[in-house]
């Protein structure tokens, strides 16, 4: 036996109600895992690059650029890949089915963030094939059930072609993957010159340009730069990283990451004063077995470190519980939904379980640690 | 903390005072106790209730502290010191066997044999052959795995000897250790207590209300309102 089997045994005394403890934690690391996940993955902030920039209107989202920034951008020799991309937003046979087109130079964009998009040559040229075609992200791919070489309709919610129609209709000619499993993949490329040239409004104009910087160039600086050289133009800019950009867009309609943290610190805090009553009567009923201990030579500190064994104990089973359930959550959930689950999640929720479980278990551990032994022995 | 010689008592206490308060009213229990003990010894120390035996116990266990007076054991001043290094001390020098034997349900009688050697630098392997050897000792071989719901009333109180034993103190406390056995498992503890007496050669000090038990000491002291009247010593 070790001082640890001694706090594990200690744990499952009554095994029932270590059990409930262990499911009130496993169902708060649940939602923690959940929520921490949603939040790195279908925001897609956290695969978002703080280096890569986006010039957008200073009027807000909805108001174009002209191409004609372009010359000037490229004319910076901080800038190391330009690309410009329009937005088209529509649905897909049902209204609900939801989907987005990113309108962009195939050529330009694997400059700029190939990598980050998972895209390849092959890719492009297979883009490049027909003024139609288009790539699509893993998520969406998986999400629609489509296949390469389908051909697909979106109806544009306010983008309409010279002729009337709203109905786009591109051939699918690959998939790109993304970086990783954190990077949004859940939108369609098509290329800027089908749907500038077919458009009935805004003609030559972009939603927004990417900027790659150069090595060495930082963002913030250069970002400032470009906004002031078309401060005074008649389109001015706002330039943000694509991170600043992606949660200020999230911001628009609530303070998501907020809201979560509200939700998550609820949970947790009643989790901490639910484990802390349980914890207080199951040491206060061992009070006589405390008494016999430190009369074995158990020292006030070898006494509270049992009980804060104990707690840590119970938060590392029910804490793996329900990171390990939240996990395959995000294994098994749509891609649609985004979930990431990454180290980063994982490392911070194993930090909450060591500190709840100290927290938990320092108050029993404190009264135990004081209690003499003569009261101890008083109580039975 | 004093050094003591070969010729000191192993236990020693001298004009001990101790009194507790209740309802503000205060109660001395001892007022100058003087006692000596000299190592290998077996006292038995009987006494009606209330006359301090308990008190005593606890103050030679190190878990009560006298209000004045002087408390040696060995070379160790027990009034001198903090509650830190009693509990070091009880780890290392004392062992203490329980009237009602005062196991840990949830574990087993080698485990709660092995709870002291917790507290010392010993291998997990070196921890396990002293418990076998330990529960031999006391007839439990074989019972290992046994948990004390399981075992009677002589048997646990084997396994808590075990334990009072398995960091081989030199001083063992005995507080009524037969007081919840029939008479043929008490005789076998008492017979157990002498054996660890006499071939190991512990000083042994057991407060106890039954004649029959205080018959197995070298020596039997009466304690009567906080002082001791009486001293018997054995044929």
């Amino acid at each position: 036996m070790t001082f640890f089997d001694l706090a594990r045994k200690n744990a499952w005394r009554k095994p029932l109600r270590s059990l409930l403890l262990m499911v009130c934690i496993a169902v708060a690391f649940l939602i923690y895992g959940l929520t921490a996940s949603f939040l790195a993955g279908t925001q897609g902030t956290s695969a978002a690059s703080d280096d890569i920039l986006g010039v957008m209107s200073a009027g807000g989202r909805t108001q174009p650029l002209p191409m004609a920034h372009a010359a000037r951008l490229a004319a910076d020799p901080d800038i190391a890949a330009l690309a410009y991309m329009t937005r088209l937003r529509g649905f897909v046979a049902a209204e609900k089915n939801v989907v987005a087109v990113s309108a962009a130079d195939p050529e330009r964009l694997i400059a700029v963030n190939g990598k980050g998009l998972g895209l390849t040559p092959e890719l492009v040229a297979a883009i490049g094939q027909a003024r139609d075609k288009v790539l699509v992200g893993r998520a969406l791919m998986e999400a629609q059930g489509w296949t390469v070489g389908q051909h697909i309709a979106v109806t544009a919610f306010d983008v309409a072609k010279r002729d009337g129609s709203r109905d786009w209709r591109f051939e699918i000619a690959g998939v790109f993957e993304g970086e990783n499993a954190a990077s949004d993949t859940y939108f369609i490329i098509a290329r800027y010159d089908y749907i500038n040239a077919a458009r009935a409004r805004g003609k030559d104009t972009v939603d927004a340009f990417i900027v790659r910087p150069r090595e060495g160039v930082p963002p913030g600086e250069l970002a400032a730069r470009i906004d002031t050289l078309f401060a005074n133009s008649a389109a001015p800019t706002r330039t943000q990283s694509e991170k600043q950009f992606l949660e200020a867009f999230l911001r628009q309609y609530a303070d998501i990451g907020l809201i979560v943290d509200l939700v998550v610190g609820a949970a947790f805090v009643t989790l901490l004063m639910i484990v802390v009553n349980t914890m207080v009567f199951a040491v206060r009923e061992r009070t006589f077995e405390i008494g016999v201990l430190k009369t074995l030579g158990f020292s006030r500190l070898k006494i509270m470190a049992l009980i804060l064994g104990e707690t840590l104990f119970i938060f590392a089973v029910g804490g793996s519980i329900g990171l390990v359930l939240a996990k395959l959550a995000t294994v098994f959930a749509s891609p649609a939904l985004g979930l990431v689950f990454s180290p980063p999640i994982a490392a911070k929720a194993l930090m909450i379980i060591a500190v709840l479980g100290l927290a938990t278990g320092a108050l029993p551990a404190f009264n135990a640690m004081r209690t003499p032994i003569i009261k101890a022995f008083r109580t039975r | 903390m004093t050094q003591g010689n070969d010729q000191d008592p192993y236990i020693a206490l001298h004009g001990l005072q101790k009194g507790y308060r209740m309802g503000g009213e205060a109660i001395p229990i001892f007022s100058g106790l003087d006692l000596s003990i000299p190592r290998g010894d077996f006292v038995a120390v009987m006494g009606p209730s209330g006359s301090g035996k308990s008190t005593l116990l606890n103050m030679l266990a190190g878990i009560d502290r006298p209000d004045a007076g002087t408390l040696r054991i060995g070379n160790s001043r027990l009034d001198q010191m903090g509650e830190a290094a009693r509990s070091s001390w009880r780890a290392h020098h004392m062992g203490i066997v329980f009237q009602f034997y005062n196991l840990l349900p949830m574990l087993t009688a080698a485990e709660n044999v092995e709870l002291p050697l917790l507290l010392k630098p010993l291998s997990r392997k070196e921890r396990r052959i002293r418990v076998e050897k330990v529960l031999d000792l006391v007839g439990l071989a074989g019972r290992e795995k046994q948990y004390p719901a399981m075992m009677s009333g002589g048997q646990q109180q084997r396994v808590g000897i075990a334990r009072a034993i398995v960091s081989d103190p030199g001083l063992l406390l005995c507080d009524e250790p037969t007081g919840d056995l029939d008479r043929t498992s008490a005789d076998e503890v008492l017979e157990m207590l002498r054996f660890l007496n006499r071939v190991l050669e512990k000083t042994i000090v057991m407060v106890t209300h039954d004649p029959q038990a205080a018959l197995y000491a070298r020596r039997t002291l009466h304690l009567y309102k906080g002082d001791f009247v009486e001293e018997k010593r054995a044929a």
